[in-house]
């Protein structure tokens, strides 16, 4: 197609947007988003936008600006634009998209506003569309807080629609018929006259219309969207064939081994290597780090090991994780000695109401994300050139950062991005990437592959961040809450990533809602509460991790509510539903009926009888988080000190499920992620170095210890929200309530111990 | 020089006899499907047969193989005596959709391959009490449905 053909598509397309628009919520997709950018056609028959295009191959192919890290977005990209275009899965390809403003993540970034957006108000919704415009114009794109779905599912439906009446018009045109005579089946274009072809066929005269506005087709089950499918992934991966970050091969590629200081703020003074080893280059010193050079890994490792290192430690921390909660109990007790970023005070809540006080301390440690594949980046520097071969949650940011490493400008960099092996927030951070260019530039013109070892990986984390809260509450005389305090002792997640990737932006500015996630908005809208961050930060580097703020406010949340529960001598769900009934909303209404749900299973599945000198008991918990609700239930068996969870059962409104059988899997992934949290993590730190190495004694479950989960879906047709993290923040609280069900002990900290 | 016999290729490699048979497999002989996930012999993602015995290549030094022939999740769907396990354990793993991220799937594939093998008639409680793979993505509950169609398909197909 030629050049001038296709910027027709643009240019009417973004005329024609204008009008689209009108009215439109910040999540109606335009022509105008989907025509901003015209993907390149690489060899291919014809292009549809920016998120689609067609191969030469003839196979449609969906632009997914977001990273495949387990959470299945390519497989649900594909679905979403195959179901509008009536073609089989098979037809339909996920291909990386292109650095381009289009393709930013302004849902992720929303997300992280301190707004409520359960306000369904004329002025926050325009305050929402004008933020969206805004952080659109940032061009991030980011994969993280659940979004990709929410981010991209939209554009490829509106982008599809269009795609498909372009190449009906086409058709007909071809077939001398009307329009309306040619329907569209399993890749076919059919005219009432029995002349038929294929969409590849029809392609590049398709591409060469005009595009007009179609009516967008409703995210409802069809012939994919709603069902089970295979995802195209799951044959690679199940036999080795899939390639991640680490199994990048490059010709004449070198490795190198890290190693960083053993305390936080350590630096290498000298760094000389040993003995010789077989196949060692040469060692490479950086601010926190030094590294070997090497033909293989084994032999990086071998003389990183013989290195005579000593570090310089006159800078270094000298914290222990004592240190850091005596940190936070002072700022809870004497007050706002440190910033309060963060205050929310509803009418009476200062002046407490009277009545019965409950009050509750809880605390939680730091811990490491430990993704199955382990930090690495694959760097090549050329003199006016950057390659990286990296797992990665941000395009934009990798490409940033291995920018000023090299001090090359972004335009200069490439990244590719193979599958990622887990991310969990933990690939948000991407210091990794600019470690491995500084080690890549020691030997310029060969690819280098830095790989950090299990020890490394835990060493070089950005932690999710140790938090202490005190929450209390008054109950009046029919036992339900009358006031609510809710203060949390925490660094700031944000601030401190923005000073990571972004140093030139200026952090701190905005409240940091994810400090109180899980408690600042929740469905159950109590009256008369205060919540407040004191924002306390000793320096220990803290990320994202899988459900950020809510997997602190969740456990503590929901943890008190059942504190309440008790103190008012009422069940736990029923507690929870006069909560919801107390307040009613829309939120309020969907949350019922996962409640309900889980207290259906409740009674259909009875306690089982347990050997003498074990308890059993059940808990539960509610979760609002990333547009998502999931109700769970725990059932837990005690023997002496030892806590096994037997089963969860978690009931899960997620508007609608695309592929169920992903989000399932991704729930379920969420609770064994949290689950091995409540039961054995923690990170700590001894006089500035950090204690745990390997998974010995950083625990992860495995299949004998991990519960059988069930997951039931109720598609509520509300927005789409989030999966990949949703259930995580309610396993810790199930857990710790069944605990209490079962033993009458109230554990307030995490890990679990009895 | 070493001799090490590898799905069935016999290489002779210039390596030190101490270096973790994963490394070699990874960084020498381009199979990168055994994946480092711990070098400590905790997570199983490394995970390959020797001699038909599932062993986590990260703790086996490669001097200490000797005769014994490894095999690797590239070839061990042509592996005699093994090969049905094998495709029935892939099938199955496909079919309950048990990766997530993936990655330390092909060591979990192995793992299951070498613990049916060693008796076929096994109950899947058995064959899933052999297993202690480490999978940070949580795919238990799909690893232990896939195990259940594996052997039944198995039992089905059995002469
Ligand atoms: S890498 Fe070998 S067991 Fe973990
Ligand atoms: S699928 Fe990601 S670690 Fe198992």
């Amino acid at each position: 197609m030629t050049k001038l053909a296709r910027r027709a598509f643009l240019i009417s397309a973004s005329v024609l947007g204008g009008g689209l628009l009108v009215g439109a919520g910040a999540t109606a997709i335009g022509l105008q988003r989907i025509a901003a950018f015209e993907v390149p056609l690489d060899g291919g028959r014809a292009g549809f936008g920016a998120w689609l295009r067609v191969a030469a191959d003839g196979v449609f192919e969906v632009m997914v600006p977001h990273q495949e890290m387990g959470q299945g977005i390519h497989t649900l990209a594909m679905m979403v634009a195959a179901e509008v275009l009536h073609l089989p899965l098979s037809a339909v390809r996920a291909v990386a998209a292109p650095d381009a403003a289009v393709f930013a993540n302004p849902v992720m970034l929303l997300d992280g506003l301190p707004m409520d957006f359960h306000d369904d108000g004329l002025l926050h919704g325009a305050t929402v569309w004008t933020l969206d415009k805004l952080l659109r114009l940032l061009g991030l794109q980011g994969t993280g807080g659940s979004s990709s779905t929410r981010n991209i599912e939209p554009a490829i439906r509106r982008c599809a629609a269009v795609a498909l009446d372009m190449l009906r018009r086409a058709a007909a045109a071809e077939f001398g018929v009307d329009e309306a005579q040619v329907s569209a089946q399993n890749g076919v274009m059919t005219a009432s006259n029995g002349r038929a072809a294929r969409y590849g066929e029809l392609a590049a005269a398709a591409g060469l219309l005009r595009p007009r506005n179609v009516d967008l087709p409703p995210l409802t089950a069809g012939r994919l969207i709603g069902r089970a499918v295979t995802r195209p992934d799951a044959r690679p991966k199940a036999t080795g064939v899939a390639r991640f970050g680490i199994d990048t091969r490059l010709d004449g590629q070198l490795y190198a081994a890290i190693r960083h200081a053993p305390r936080l703020g350590g630096r290498p003074q000298t760094a000389r290597l040993g003995p010789t080893v077989l196949g060692v280059r040469q060692i490479v010193s950086g601010a926190d780090y030094v590294a070997v050079i090497a033909t293989t890994f084994a032999a990086a490792l071998a003389g990183l090991d013989g290195a005579e290192i000593v570090w310089d430690d006159r800078a270094a921390s000298n914290l222990s994780t004592g240190d850091v909660e005596a940190a936070y109990r002072a700022a809870l007790d004497q007050g706002p000695t440190y910033a309060r970023r963060w205050v929310i005070e509803q009418a009476g809540a200062s002046a407490r109401v009277g009545g019965r006080a409950v009050t509750a301390r809880y605390k939680a440690p730091f811990l490491a994300h430990t993704t199955m594949e382990p930090i690495n980046a694959t760097a090549l520097v050329e003199r006016a050139q950057v390659t990286v071969w990296a797992g990665h949650q941000s395009l934009s940011l990798a490409k940033l950062i291995a920018a000023r490493a090299a001090g090359v400008a972004p335009e200069a960099v490439e990244v590719r991005t193979p599958y990622l092996g887990g991310g969990f927030g933990r690939r948000a951070d991407l210091h990794y990437i600019r470690k491995a260019v500084e080690i890549a530039m020691a030997v310029r013109g060969t690819p280098v592959q830095t790989i950090w070892t299990r020890a490394e990986d835990l060493r070089d984390d950005v932690y999710r961040p140790a938090a202490m809260a005190d929450v209390s509450a008054t109950l009046g005389d029919d036992g339900m809450p009358t006031s609510l305090t809710y203060r949390i002792a925490v660094p700031s997640v944000t601030d401190q990533f923005t000073a990571r990737a972004m140093p030139a932006a200026k952090g701190g500015l905005l409240a940091d809602r994810s400090a109180v996630d899980g408690a600042v908005f929740s469905p159950y809208q109590l009256a008369n509460r205060s919540i407040e961050h004191f924002s306390v930060d000793l320096g220990i580097p803290v990320g994202f991790w899988r459900s950020v703020g809510h997997s602190l406010g969740g456990f503590f949340f929901e943890t008190f509510i059942d504190e309440l529960a008790y103190a008012a001598g009422v069940a736990p769900l029923v507690f929870r539903a006069r909560l919801l009934a107390a307040a009613p909303s829309a939120t309020s209404d969907r949350a019922e009926v996962l409640l309900q749900r889980l207290a259906s299973w409740d009674m259909a599945n009875r306690l089982p009888i347990v050997a003498a000198g074990s308890v059993i008991g059940r808990g539960v918990a509610l979760s609002e988080c990333f547009h998502s609700l999931v109700a769970q239930i725990a059932e837990v068996e005690v023997t002496g000190s030892a806590i096994r969870v037997r089963r969860v059962h978690a009931v899960v409104d997620c508007g609608c499920a695309i592929d169920p059988a992903n989000t399932i899997a991704q729930v379920r992934g969420g609770i064994h992620y949290g689950l091995s949290a409540a039961l054995y993590g923690r990170i700590d730190f001894e006089n500035g170095a950090i204690v745990q190495s390997n998974f010995h004694d950083y625990r992860a479950l495995t299949l004998a210890d991990a519960p059988e989960i069930s997951v039931e879906l109720v598609n509520s047709n509300a927005p789409i929200g989030g999966v990949g993290e949703i259930g995580t923040p309610g396993i810790a609280p199930a857990v710790g309530n069944a605990i209490f069900a079962a033993t009458g002990q109230r554990r307030r900290s995490l890990p679990f111990t009895l | 020089m070493m001799a090490l016999t590898v799905n069935g290729t016999q290489h002779r490699l210039e390596v030190a006899p101490e270096t973790p048979l994963l490394w070699v497999l990874r960084d020498q002989l381009g199979l990168g499907g055994s994946k480092f996930g711990c070098g400590a012999g905790l997570c199983g993602a490394c995970s390959v047969h020797v001699d038909g015995a599932v062993v986590r290549s990260c703790q086996m030094a490669v001097g200490d193989i000797g005769e014994r022939a490894v095999v690797t999740i590239e070839a061990v769907q042509e592996q005699p005596g093994i090969a049905d396990i094998a495709a029935a354990v892939v099938a199955a793993w496909v079919q309950a959709g048990v990766p997530q991220c993936g990655y330390c799937q092909p060591g979990f594939v192995m793992a299951t391959i070498g613990s049916i093998a060693t008796d076929r008639s096994q109950s899947r409680e058995a064959v899933l009490g052999q297993l202690s793979n480490i999978c940070r993505c949580g795919s238990y509950d799909a690893v232990r449905e896939a195990v259940g169609i594996t052997l039944d398909r198995l039992r089905h197909d059995a002469p």
